[in-house]
Formats: C-alpha cells, sequence, structure tokens
C-alpha cells in the first residue's frame, strides 16, 4: 500500500482547487431576531487533500460543510466545486455525504445499503460509480465482507458507521462530505475507524472534507486543519499538518504530534473565550 | 415470574463461565423450552379459562337459557348448523373485507398527497378527525337513507370506519424517515419521486400493519352495523338482529357473535404473521 500512497501525496502537493469557498456568510432567521451562523469564509480545498474543519458546537462547520455540499445555501458570497454550483455539483453528483448517524436503510441488507445512493438519480454521473469488485474490496478492508446479507438492526454501531462509510466511497464522487462520522462510537471503535478511514482514501483520489470537533482526531487524519471560532462562525486558523503519509496509531506518540496537537488547541482557546 | 426471569439471564451469561457447558446447556435449553412452552400456550389458557368460568357461572347461579347461554350449547349450536353460519359469515367477511380494501386504497392516495403537502395535511386533518369522533353508529341510517338499502351502503360504512386509522398512520409513516437519509437522499439529487418509492412507502410499513389490525376490528363493526341498517337478509348482524326479538333464537344470536369473534381473532393473526415476514427489519419484531 505504500507506493500508491506516495504517488498520492505527490499530486496532493501540486494539487489544483477542487473546492473554492468566497466571502460566504449564513444568516439563520429565528424567532427573536437573526443568527450569524457564517461570516465571510474563505476557504480553497485543492483535489485529494483531506482538510477537517474543527471548531466548538455552533461554530458553524456542519452548515459551512452542508452549504459546499448544496444542502444549504449560502445567504451570501459563492461556492464552487469542481467549477460548478452546489446545486450543479449535486446533480452531478459530486458528492458522498456520511452524516453522525450511519442512517442506513434498515429494511435493506448492508449489501444493498452500502449500493443505495449509487442506484438513486442514476445514470447522472459525470464519473464512474465503483465496480461491484472494487466495492467489495472495500468492505473487505472495513472487516464488512461476511456481512454483506446482514440487516442494519443485526450490526453493532461501529459496522454500521464503516458501512455508512462504504456507501459514501462506493458512489466514486470526487469529494466526499463528512459531518462528525465517528462522533456517537466509543472511543477505542472511533480510534480504529481513523485509520480505516484513511486506508481507504489511500486507495482512492477522494477529497475529504471532514468536520469534527475533537482535536486529536483533526491531527492524525487531515493534510490541513481549518479552526472555527462562533458567534460569528468564522475560521479561526488555518493549518497544514506536516506529518508524514500513511499516518500509523504509533505516530499519535510523537513529539511532533503532540506539537500539532498544542497548536491545534492553542488556535481554539484563543477564540473561545 | 422471578424463577423464570433469572432462567432468562442464565441464558444469556456465558454458559462455559457460570457452570459447567454441558450441565448449563442441559438447564437454560429445559427452562427455557417450558418458559416457551408456556408463552405460547398463555392466550389459549386464558381463553379457555374465560369461557370454563361462564360455564360453571351459569350452572351454578342456575342462569336462564334465554338470558345468557352456556358457551357448551353456543358451541354446539354453530357445530350443528355449519353450513348456514358458512353462508352467514361469508357475507359478512366479504363486506368487511371489502370495505378495509376500498379504505386502504382511498387513504393511501390520500395519506401520499398529505406527505407531500404541508398545507393539504392541515387542511384534510381536521376532517379526518371529524369523521373519527362521530360515532358512526350516529350517521350509518343518514347514510342508508342517502345510498339506500343494500350493499353500497354497507360498503361506505365500513370504508368510512376504516379510512382514518388507515389515513393518519400512513401520513405518520411515510414522514417517519430518518431525517439523515432523505438529506442523504439529497446529496445525491435524488428526485421527490426517488424518495417516496424508494423510502417514504417502506417506512410507511410498520404504521399500516398497525392500522390494519385496528382497522379489522372497525371493518366487523362497520359490517355489522351495515347489516343492522342496510335492510339486509344474509349476514352475521342481519342473524343477530332479527334474533333479538326471538327468545327461541337467542342461542343462534349467540352462535353468531362468537362467529364473528373467530373472524377477527383470525383476521389478527393473519395480519400479524404477515408482519412478522414483512417487518422483519424493524424494532418492533424483535424481542
Amino acid at each position: 500500500m505504500s507506493e500508491p500512497q506516495s504517488v498520492a501525496t505527490v499530486d496532493r502537493d501540486r494539487a489544483d482547487t477542487l473546492v473554492s469557498v468566497r466571502s460566504v456568510t449564513k444568516t439563520f432567521r429565528q424567532r427573536g431576531g437573526n443568527v450569524q451562523a457564517l461570516q465571510r469564509v474563505d476557504l480553497d480545498i485543492g483535489r485529494g487533500e483531506f482538510v477537517s474543519l474543527l471548531g466548538p458546537s455552533g461554530c458553524g462547520k456542519s452548515t459551512l460543510l452542508r452549504i459546499i455540499g448544496g444542502l444549504h445555501e449560502a445567504s451570501s458570497g459563492v461556492v464552487k466545486v469542481n467549477g460548478l454550483d452546489p446545486d450543479a455539483a449535486r446533480a452531478a453528483k459530486q458528492y458522498g455525504l456520511v452524516p453522525q448517524s450511519p442512517a442506513l436503510v434498515p429494511w435493506k441488507t448492508l449489501g444493498q445499503n452500502v449500493r443505495f445512493l449509487t442506484g438513486l438519480h442514476r445514470g447522472q454521473a459525470t464519473h464512474a460509480v465503483m465496480s461491484d469488485a472494487e466495492i467489495n474490496g472495500l468492505l473487505e478492508t472495513v472487516g464488512l465482507s461476511g456481512f454483506t446479507k446482514a440487516y442494519p438492526h443485526e450490526l453493532s454501531g461501529g459496522m454500521q458507521q464503516r458501512a455508512s462509510l462504504v456507501r459514501a466511497f462506493a458512489l466514486g464522487a470526487p469529494i466526499l462530505l463528512m459531518d462528525e462520522p465517528f462522533a456517537a462510537l466509543d472511543e477505542i471503535t472511533r480510534a480504529d475507524m481513523r485509520y480505516l478511514l484513511l486506508d481507504m482514501w489511500g486507495r482512492t483520489n477522494t477529497t475529504v472534507v471532514f468536520v469534527t470537533h475533537s482535536v486529536t482526531e483533526a491531527a492524525i487524519l487531515s493534510d490541513r486543519v481549518v479552526t472555527m471560532a462562533a458567534r460569528p462562525g468564522r475560521i479561526a486558523s488555518d493549518r497544514p499538518i506536516n506529518l508524514a503519509r500513511p499516518r500509523t496509531p504509533e505516530m499519535e506518540d510523537t513529539a511532533e504530534f503532540h506539537e500539532t496537537v498544542r497548536m491545534l488547541r492553542a488556535d481554539l482557546r484563543e477564540f473561545h473565550g | 415470574m422471578s424463577a423464570l426471569g433469572v432462567s432468562g439471564n442464565l441464558a444469556r451469561v456465558d454458559p462455559m463461565e457460570a457452570l459447567g457447558a454441558d450441565e448449563s446447556e442441559r438447564i437454560t435449553g429445559r427452562i427455557g423450552g417450558l418458559r416457551r412452552g408456556l408463552r405460547m400456550a398463555a392466550p389459549v389458557i386464558g381463553l379457555a379459562g374465560f369461557l370454563l368460568v361462564w360455564q360453571f357461572g351459569v350452572v351454578l347461579f342456575d342462569i336462564k337459557k334465554y338470558v345468557l347461554p352456556r358457551p357448551s350449547d353456543i358451541l354446539s349450536t354453530i357445530n350443528g348448523d355449519k353450513a348456514f353460519y358458512f353462508r352467514m359469515a361469508r357475507t359478512t367477511m366479504w363486506e368487511a373485507f371489502a370495505g378495509f380494501a376500498v379504505a386502504f386504497v382511498l387513504a393511501m392516495v390520500v395519506a401520499t398527497l398529505m406527505a407531500h403537502s404541508r398545507f393539504i395535511e392541515r387542511a384534510v386533518l381536521p376532517l379526518a378527525v371529524l369523521v373519527q369522533v362521530t360515532p358512526i353508529i350516529a350517521y350509518t341510517p343518514a347514510i342508508v337513507i342517502w345510498q339506500g338499502y343494500g350493499f353500497r351502503s354497507i360498503l361506505v360504512v365500513t370504508a368510512l370506519v376504516c379510512f382514518v386509522p388507515f389515513l393518519i398512520n400512513g401520513v405518520t409513516g411515510m414522514r417517519s424517515v430518518d431525517p439523515n437519509l432523505i438529506e442523504l437522499a439529497r446529496s445525491v439529487n435524488a428526485s421527490k419521486r426517488e424518495v417516496f418509492l424508494r423510502l417514504r412507502l417502506q417506512s410507511a410499513l410498520p404504521n399500516l400493519f398497525s392500522a390494519a389490525r385496528i382497522a379489522v376490528g372497525l371493518a366487523l363493526i362497520g359490517a355489522v352495523l351495515g347489516e343492522f341498517f342496510a335492510g339486509s337478509l344474509s349476514g352475521l348482524g342481519y342473524i343477530i338482529k332479527v334474533d333479538q326479538n326471538r327468545l327461541q333464537l337467542h342461542l343462534q344470536m349467540w352462535g353468531a357473535i362468537y362467529v364473528l369473534a373467530f373472524i377477527g381473532a383470525a383476521a389478527t393473526f393473519l395480519i400479524t404473521v404477515a408482519e412478522r415476514f414483512a417487518l422483519h427489519w424493524h424494532s418492533s419484531q424483535r424481542e
């Protein structure tokens, strides 16, 4: 696996921009006045990059993710994904979404679930969806190949979330949007999930936007961590993470990693009075 | 129950840990089997107990046969006139089934509209509640005057009384899809139609089965009520109405009541079996 990984890293170094966010503002109307969820956010994400949006709840990181994905509309500003407006990008099936809960279809088997999104709005993708063999390869990677006939209620939370990841990758979409996908899992399971995710990401050429409120999670996964502050939601810092790839659990014990985590924590504190 | 509860826990403990493997398996196997057997037999024991109390109560207090007959006499009346009861039951079952089916189809159409538009939902819901809270027996005579004697009136009454449970449960079910799933479908630009056909319809199934179990009883009420008022010359409700005024036919009336009870129970049982198959994925089917 180290061969393709290093090639991918080279690609990422001279990556062109896949997502561009320009002075995006989002205001939610609520009882008792307007809430400024995002204020003049600028962000570029390169093709093949793994970028985390890190911040406390209420900082607008999920809102930003949904605006990039064309699920919310920005109040003002411009978002381009692969040169398209978010809605057009959605229609061209450019996104693979991984929500916080696994959200599997309860009456479909795991095998049917990982192909469910591929079957919706069929034939509109501008890219190839994954072949059955590739999907089976991913299921193997995450240890689910023996469970394709099982129904969601027969699987543990961790297994369901792994299926949810495979479902997103199976779309073959150039950009994956992950909204705290591991937040509901126990600490041990989520540690495993991080490296499974990196493994799948390393095999595909996808770009990942990953929302999290875990500093260590952001640090071990990302090429770049964008720290956000709340009230109003805005970008506080944007740091490249220079840890070598592939990332391993052992790295979490190195001084370099601890230093990265320390800096990110300092960024969060500075804007979180 | 406490002893049985303990055995339930034992079955979940690792046998190797609790006792010798063989020993514990033998014990949990035996208690588990007994428990299962008791659970299956409980409804039968309950019913038999009820009939026995009735039977001996009537004998003990020397209640006159035409006031309250003994269950044994009622059952032998049915047994002695099987062809007659079968004919009457067929009429009533057909009326109940037709009303049930018409209500289901119409309710699904309206529920689909309501699930797609909050406005339609808000407009229709009060009407549905009105239909439900007005006693069906109060407007049955009016419907017979409007629709005339015969099957049509019975069908309208039966369908009307079944309609609301199907409607309310259909809408609730169609709206019960996990919002995360809806968002996922949106993220790949799935159409409203796809979301409806591939997510909403299936999501409504658990609610629709609940509605069906309620509607079985209501459909029989509707059919019997219809026969009371719509000048029927056949059916279990017709028998009950005619026999009410003739003391010597009280046994026959009770026979009709027993047959109605049996039809309702059998239909409910069939629905439960269908539900087991169709909803194996749903939490309501887990023990």
